[in-house]
């Protein structure tokens, strides 16, 4: 086991979109980590690991300038509720969110994913894709914005009385 | 404040990220302004379902062994990273190690100075204000809260309707390793389900009796837990049981 494996591939996958990929740009991400260790001066292990990943994951974007399909599927396990009719709104609902976090720009969705999957403070998150924090603000703000507008209509299916 | 700085302001207060003259600032606002205040409670609502949504992919394992095999093994990357400056990193490539080697190591003796530490982190959990790092009873608010802090995902069970209530969680260290302590209450008694991940498996529950408490150890689906009260036993019982169920549910 490795620390931040799963964050690692987290992110991965929220960037080049399939599992495959993801799994190579880890590989490769944490063979670069291995290497560069020497140059690690100290600090969060995590943010640095996160910075090799994302900057791996962006070079390979970069070579095939393809657009980025995200599949969404295998995530983790979610508490499912007891009730089966319940379970399968909460499942809908969850893919719509899904969705609509995939269709977000790729540098909201970075934003976006380093803040609500990983919890990283503004700093770490301004560490990781090396931009100043009140950019990371502006952008999990667009980000959001934009999620409200996606999800706004709560999409519930009326029942009308004949 | 004028709406337009409350705008990104208010994701900075989302976020915990103001300090307490800023959250203050925003809060004040926010009593004074309908518009801003409704789109915080939608902000509020959005964060909760993207919890809710578990958006996080799921680590093949296929991958990990592939890891953990060309880069641990050796040692060595993790024997620098200790020695840098990095306690809360080093922390977390501790567990990595000991999760490997605990299971070995563990003995008898060792098992039941972990029951004492369980006990002593229960014991000062009791203090006021130290038993949560999250207090909720939604699942959806206390399961997300241990991604990124811990390497595994514990089960957080909603059994209000078995009697056993939520009522928040915490990041602990148990015997240098990263536990999700998750607190529940019984009546008025408080339970602490200490969960880390663990490599040896499935483990028969045993039960002990410390100082008048139950400690209530078990290994089931790679995770190793603990839960300490001074519930009854049998009641403790019950929980564990409820707890396995639900992580196989959650399958």
């Amino acid at each position: 086991m490795w620390p931040h494996m799963r964050s690692a591939y987290n992110l991965a996958r929220w960037l080049v979109g399939n599992g495959d990929d993801a799994e190579d740009i880890v590989q490769e991400a944490f063979l670069k980590a291995f290497k560069a260790l020497d140059g690690f001066r100290g600090g969060d292990a995590r943010v640095w690991m996160l910075a090799i990943v994302r900057n791996t994951a962006m070079n390979f974007l970069r070579s095939r300038k393809q657009d980025v399909a995200i599949d969404l599927d295998q995530f983790e396990p979610a508490d499912r509720s007891p009730n089966p009719e319940q379970g399968l709104l909460e499942e809908s609902r969850r893919e719509q969110v899904r969705r609509a976090i995939a269709r977000l720009e790729p540098e909201f969705r970075e934003t976006l994913v380093l803040r609500e999957i990983d919890g990283l403070s503004y700093k770490e998150i301004s560490a990781v894709l090396d931009v100043p924090t009140g950019t990371v603000m502006s952008r999990l703000s667009r980000a959001r914005q934009r999620l409200l507008i996606e999800l706004a209509p709560a999409k519930e299916v009326r029942h009308e009385l004949p | 404040m004028n709406c337009r700085d409350a705008e990104t302001l208010l994701h900075a207060r989302l976020d915990d990220e103001l300090d307490v003259a800023g959250a203050m600032d925003v809060d004040r606002h926010l009593s004074e302004c309908r518009a801003c205040a409704a789109q915080y409670a939608a902000l509020q609502n959005l964060k909760q379902e993207i919890a809710a949504a578990q958006p996080a992919y799921a680590l093949p394992p296929k991958l990990e062994r592939k890891l953990a095999s060309r880069f641990i093994s050796p040692g060595p990357l993790l024997a620098r990273l200790w020695s840098r400056p990095v306690a809360l990193a080093g922390a977390v490539a501790c567990m990595a190690a000991l999760v490997i080697l605990l299971p070995m190591m563990r003995t008898t003796n060792g098992t039941s100075a972990i029951a004492g530490e369980i006990l002593d982190n229960h014991l000062r959990a009791l203090q006021p204000g130290h038993l949560f790092d999250v207090e909720s009873s939604d699942q959806h608010t206390v399961k997300p809260w241990f991604q990124g802090r811990t390497d595994f995902s514990p089960p957080v069970p909603d059994l209000t309707n078995d009697g056993f209530t939520l009522v928040g969680g915490r990041f602990e260290v148990i015997h240098q390793r990263p536990a999700a302590a998750i607190v529940y209450k019984r009546r008025q008694h408080v339970i602490s389900l200490y969960v880390s991940p663990s490599l040896d498996g499935e483990a028969k529950p045993t039960l002990q009796n410390l100082g008048g408490y139950h400690l209530l150890h078990w290994g089931h689906d790679n995770l190793s837990y603990w839960a300490v009260s001074d519930v009854a036993s049998a009641d403790l019982r019950d929980f564990s049981n409820l707890i396995d169920q639900a992580r196989g549910n959650s399958r």
